[in-house]
């Protein structure tokens, strides 16, 4: 089979189409066709907000949103009719980006998580609001440059990940388009678990990030080769990390991107010693129970 | 088998819900609504009802799941009162644009900080923008049968819009008044099954509206909507009646009105108070009627106009307040635009009483209708706009 029909069969399988409205460059769509693959068309996908609906309204399997602020309510709402109808075949899955996620709807998710409704909550995280033209989320990393940081964010992303895991749900996962294997392995999982699951995706984001949107995959797999970016999984309170590689300085990830290009010495310094801290943390507590 | 027993508002409105065969109810408890959602929890736990009964976190999220479940293809209710319904606000303006019949239960409370627990109709009738029908009712039976009503309206294809049914937070919620509950089969034979033609999330069958991007068409098609809800009221009003032997007269009720050369109209539990006064005065003669406001949205403007060509001096019971309108209250600025196209416009009075959920009284009732005869008598207003209870009327009764 020559190069042509290979891609041919595979995006006739594919369940996101081509020509979404996202950016160049954008992890948004790599993610949706990746997780599809794991969550096959059996799928009610549900959410809204600007940057992540850019690829939703190109995937092939039933949607419905309502709008930004409304995060795993709706998706509340379609499990317990689908729960009505007895139907039990159907994977309810809430879509939210980081801003969505971590401020303005972070008691829905919250309060999703303690209802332990039946849905898959994924963050797809590019640490700032992009569509509205790059600003400050609770997601966006300290020293990182947005047009309502304009010094850098003189305060730490918020750890959402571990923030569900406390709520003592069965699934919560960490995981990036550049580890594709990976990713799929813990939406199957995740798939296949009954309550609420959380998978917190990074989203490369060439726009907000200021990189050239050719380099998307490998800024992010730098992230995880840094740390900056672990990749874990907490099943039924237990940790464990699903990547482990030799730690890079962090001062890679950060110089790939624009946003950070005015950090100091000192400041990189310091991100690098969190990082570190937090990787000692992760390796202390690898295959251990987080909840106390 | 229908039986009949003395029955807080509440506890109606939970009959009503379990008799429609609801399936997902999401909901937030707040004062006075609370008993309601309390009921259906014991309803459902005692496995005389089932449903998939969700303890959301706020308003916001209990509208938003309500939409959600609405649209995956089961019937919803939901219900709230004052500050939450405020809350909710932004997830209220949704389902009249994704035409979603949902139902949901206002118990009239009195917003804050000028409110308290008690009920005057600021919460719902905030919300006369936004698209959904409303329903006001003045007792537990009411309520009951409204709620059955509300969902043959909204799911009916020629409307397809949410209905909020109101009553009055204690007044209806906790008074207990006698209630007739309905045959389990012979409300299904009434109501049958929800389906949305419009809607299928499910993934061998899925299908949306599509507005597409002419936004003014997409709206006009709701007003239309809201249009054709009025005869669908009136036609699930009648067709109720004729299987249960109880109706309401559709949009407007006209009570003791034979002969009557001015009315008073009225929205909610006042009007129990009301029909007292009015029959008092029938007694002595006076040819004033009483009209009950059923249904605010869709506004009744045909039906009122063809009223006023009867009644020559009309007073509007206000239990609201819209500060800086074009005068007065929220139901008497409608009711004058709707009488506006008539060559003999009649006299237009408007009085606030009962605001913050004071009690409507006999006496503030008798004070209006004879303001509004006087104004007849007289042929021109003294005041357009009265505020009652600044007035000093003397003991309570």
């Amino acid at each position: 089979m020559d190069k042509e029909k290979i891609f041919e069969e595979h995006y006739k399988r594919s369940l996101i189409r081509a020509g979404t409205a996202c950016c160049p460059g954008c992890g948004g769509p790599l993610f949706w066709r990746m997780a599809l693959e794991a969550l096959g068309p059996r799928t009610i996908v549900y959410g809204d907000g600007p940057c992540a609906y850019c690829a939703i309204r190109n995937i092939l399997v039933p949607t419905f949103g309502i709008h930004f602020s409304f995060v795993a309510d709706g998706a509340t709402g379609i499990a317990a009719a689908l729960a009505a109808k007895g139907r039990n075949d159907i994977t309810v899955v809430s879509s939210a980006g980081d801003g969505a996620t971590a401020d303005i709807s972070f008691n829905k998710v919250s309060a999703a998580a303690e209802r332990n409704e039946n849905i898959i909550q994924i963050c797809i995280d590019n640490e700032a609001y992009m569509n509205t033209g790059i600003q400050k989320s609770g997601l966006t990393p300290f020293g990182a440059w947005t047009t309502t940081t304009p010094r850098g964010k003189e305060t730490p992303k918020k750890r959402i990940p571990m923030i569900l895991a406390q709520h003592r749900i069965p699934y919560v996962a960490t995981v990036s388009v550049a580890y594709p294997a990976d990713l799929k392995a813990k939406i199957a999982k995740a798939k296949g678990i009954r309550g609420f699951k959380y998978i917190h995706s990074v989203i490369p984001c060439p726009t907000g990030w200021r990189f050239d949107p050719a380099k998307s995959v490998e800024v992010v797999r730098l992230g995880v080769q840094t740390w900056a970016w672990p990749l874990y999984e907490v099943e039924n309170g237990i940790m464990r990390l699903t990547v482990k590689p030799k730690a890079r300085p962090i001062e890679e990830y950060l110089m790939a991107q624009g946003r950070f290009r005015h950090l100091t010495r000192e400041e990189i310094e310091l991100i690098q010693r969190e990082v570190d801290e937090e990787r000692q943390r992760l390796l202390e507590y690898d295959g251990k129970s987080i909840i106390h | 088998m229908s039986f009949t027993r003395m029955m807080e508002g509440n506890e109606a409105a939970a009959w009503g819900v379990k008799l429609s065969r609801v399936e997902v109810i999401p909901v937030y408890p707040i004062t006075p609504q609370t008993e309601l959602i309390s009921a259906i929890a014991s309803m459902i736990a005692s496995g005389e009802m089932k449903a998939q009964y969700i303890k959301v976190e706020g308003e916001h999220t209990a509208m938003a799941a309500a939409i959600g479940a609405s649209a995956a293809g089961a019937r919803v209710f939901t219900s709230s009162a004052a500050q939450g319904i405020v809350y909710m606000e932004e997830a209220l303006w949704m389902p009249p644009g994704m035409r979603l019949p949902i139902v949901m239960c206002i118990v009239n409370r009195a917003l804050a900080p000028l409110g308290g627990l008690r009920p005057d109709h600021n919460d719902s009738l905030l919300q006369r923008d936004t698209g959904w029908i409303q329903l006001y009712c003045e007792n537990s039976q009411e309520v009951l049968d409204t709620i059955i009503q509300a969902y043959r309206i909204g799911e009916d294809k020629r409307v397809y819009l949410p209905v909020a049914v109101c009553y009055d937070g204690y007044f209806v919620s906790a008074t207990a008044t006698p209630v007739t509950v309905p045959d389990q089969e012979e409300v299904d034979r009434f109501l049958p099954p929800y389906k949305h033609e419009l809607y299928s999330l499910m993934p061998e069958d899925y299908r949306r509206p599509q507005w597409g991007t002419n936004i003014a068409k997409a709206r006009y098609e709701v007003q239309k909507a809201m249009e054709r809800a009025k005869w669908v009221i009136e036609e699930v009003d009648s067709g109720y009646k004729a299987s249960f032997g109880r109706g309401y007269d559709g949009l407007l009720e006209e009570y003791s009105c034979e002969d009557a050369e001015a009315v008073l109209i009225t929205m909610g539990s006042m009007t129990g108070t009301a029909r007292d006064v009015i029959d008092e005065m029938r007694g002595e003669g006076k040819r004033i009627g009483l009209v009950k406001m059923r249904c605010f949205r869709p506004f009744p403007s045909e039906e009122l106009r063809e009223m006023a060509k009867r009644y020559h001096a009309i007073g509007v019971v206000d239990r609201n307040t819209s500060y800086g309108s074009a005068g007065g209250g929220i139901i008497a600025v409608e009711a004058a635009r709707a009488l506006y196209p008539l060559d003999d416009r009649p006299l237009l009075l408007d009085f606030h009483v009962g605001l913050g959920g004071s009690d409507v009284t006999m006496r503030q009732i008798r004070y209006m209708a004879d303001r509004v005869l006087e104004a007849l008598d007289r042929g021109r207003i003294e005041e357009e706009v009265e505020w009652v209870e600044l007035i000093d009327l003397g003991e309570v009764m």
